[in-house]
């Protein structure tokens, strides 16, 4: 009987465990849901970003070799991804393609330029750099005209912004969340033993030789629960990229390496500071004090 | 101070919160003096226990307990105090999570003991003392109120401390398992320890007997120093 009522216990104490890791691993399965969405955003923006460019057009009378003098000096600036030199004859093969008529035996010339199609990399795409740019370039004898659609270019930016802030403040929103849940939990669990934690204080024990256990029982909570988490968020991966083969494109192993070491040091360093301020509660309270709460 | 004074009060006013529960407490006990505190249910017995265990502060006056004195004690002071008190309470304060050997391996690791042979010869020399040596597996619910009592003084016990402070320790158990009780205390006051110790039972403090301090009207009465005085003229 007595050893039945012992399996029953040792049953309770461990839902009990069982419940702070459960509520640990939902948590942080959430914020790290949050950071892949965070992730791929970046991503997807960078993508955009860097499918942002603009023609530089050519004088007519334009010499090969200054030409590729312009387009080295580009291919060598930072803020540039890629180059692409367009002659006067591809440019004209390529309208001749899209208009499906031979545009030069009407005209009886060809009236287009050369020109050199630039890719940038982003965080150079900003209406201000792109302008700057322009201007270096207008400054350059052989350069007709520098074109890109500026009304798009400064759309993609301003949501990619506001995209961007919004994301940012539901991060901090949730990661503030996150931590309240957690503490509550740890909290919760630590209140059921504040009058052990008295006992250990009268029998002579010292507050860091109390502290240790607990720490270290919520440190390895931490841990498991974010283990499972990332668990958790490598199935979704693995499931929202099969059904979206389009996802694929933006996976970045080093990333999400980087947000799975995130999530296992918010678990952890959550779950050691909440232990660590909720056993301390019941170590600075007097004895009498504990029938309060 | 004598030399063989171990607690020592001059002047000392109890609070509990912000009500004066004992005003101008002035007592000494001697090492292996054996006393009794009586008075009515909250007359302040147990509030004067706390104040020597540093579980409540000293606010005014002046106490000092096995060298330490009790006036602005530091937090930190007070573990390295309890190292020096034994504390017999009467809900026990086991730790119900564990069985008695980790009980009491819990206040040796916490109280600095390292060497694990040692550790194991004292546990075994404690139990022994207190006539459960073949329990020590046990968790403490599965033992009697009288058995777990026995568990807390063989933890009070452990580091052969100067003092034991007892808090009612008979007041949940049947009065033959109560005799029990203040004959292993009186044995223990017998090695060189003082106890002290809080108790409402007036059968057992006249078949023993010692000396007895009385809380009442926010005082304390020393009602036979002649106790202590006959005791040092022994001792001499």
């Amino acid at each position: 009987m007595a050893r039945q009522e012992d399996i029953i216990v040792g049953k309770r104490l461990k839902n009990s465990y069982i419940s702070t890791v459960v509520s640990i691993t939902l948590v942080l399965y959430v914020l790290g849901l949050l950071g892949l969405i965070v992730l791929h955003a970046k991503m997807i923006s960078d993508h955009i970003q860097e499918n942002i460019g603009f023609s530089v057009i050519l004088t007519d009378n334009a010499r090969q070799a200054d030409i590729n003098l312009l387009q080295n000096s580009l291919d060598t600036k930072p803020a540039i991804k890629s180059t692409n030199f367009v002659s006067k004859d591809e440019a004209a093969e390529e309208l001749i393609d899209e208009l499906g008529e031979d545009f030069i035996e009407f005209l009886g010339y060809n009236p287009l330029f050369p020109s050199i199609d630039v890719r940038l990399r982003a965080g150079y795409t900003h209406p201000d750099t792109v302008a700057v740019f322009e201007n270096q370039l207008m400054e350059n004898r052989i350069v007709k005209e520098v074109y890109y659609q500026r009304s798009l270019v400064h759309l993609i930016n301003e949501n990619i912004k506001r995209i961007g802030a919004v994301l940012l403040l539901f991060s901090v929103l949730l990661t503030i969340i996150a931590f309240a849940l957690i503490n509550n939990t740890i909290r919760l669990s630590v209140f059921s033993k504040r009058f052990l934690i008295k006992s250990m204080q009268l029998v002579g024990a010292t507050q860091s030789f109390i502290r240790k256990p607990f720490v270290i029982k919520g440190v390895i909570q931490g841990i498991i629960g974010a283990m499972i988490a990332i668990g958790l968020l490598i199935f979704t991966l693995y499931t929202a990229q099969k059904q979206i083969p389009e996802l694929q494109a933006f996976q970045d192993i080093n990333l999400l390496f980087m947000l799975f070491v995130i999530v296992v040091f918010l678990g952890i360093i959550i779950s050691w500071i909440s232990t660590f301020f909720a056993v301390r509660k019941y170590l600075k309270i007097k004895t009498d004090n504990l029938y309060f709460y | 101070m004598p030399l063989d004074t171990i607690i020592q009060l001059d002047k000392a006013s109890i609070f509990q919160r912000d009500t004066l529960v004992l005003s101008d407490v002035t007592l000494e006990i001697d090492r292996g003096e054996f006393c009794y505190i009586i008075g009515k249910t909250g007359t302040g017995k147990s509030s004067l226990l706390k104040v020597l265990y540093a579980d409540l502060p000293l606010v005014e006056g002046y106490a000092k307990v096995a060298g330490i004195e009790l006036a602005d004690i530091k937090p930190r002071m007070i573990p390295y105090l309890r190292r020096k008190i034994g504390i017999v309470f009467q809900d026990f304060q086991l730790l119900n999570d564990r069985s008695l050997r980790d009980n009491l391996l819990f206040v040796m690791k916490a109280t600095g003991w390292r060497d694990k042979v040692a550790m194991e010869e004292r546990m075994e020399d404690v139990l022994e003392k207190v006539g459960l040596r073949t329990k020590g597996f046990k968790m403490p619910h599965q033992l009697s109120g009288g058995e777990q009592q026995r568990v807390v003084i063989a933890r009070a016990l452990l580091n052969d401390p100067d003092i034991i402070l007892a808090d009612e320790p008979t007041g949940n158990l049947d009065p033959d398992t109560s005799e029990g009780i203040i004959e292993l205390l009186f044995e223990i006051s017998k090695t060189g320890r003082a106890v002290l110790m809080a108790t409402h039972d007036y059968t057992l403090i006249q078949k023993y007997l010692a000396r007895i301090f009385k809380c009442e009207n926010g005082k304390v009465e020393d009602l036979n120093p002649e106790h202590r005085i006959q005791r040092q003229n022994q001792e001499a």
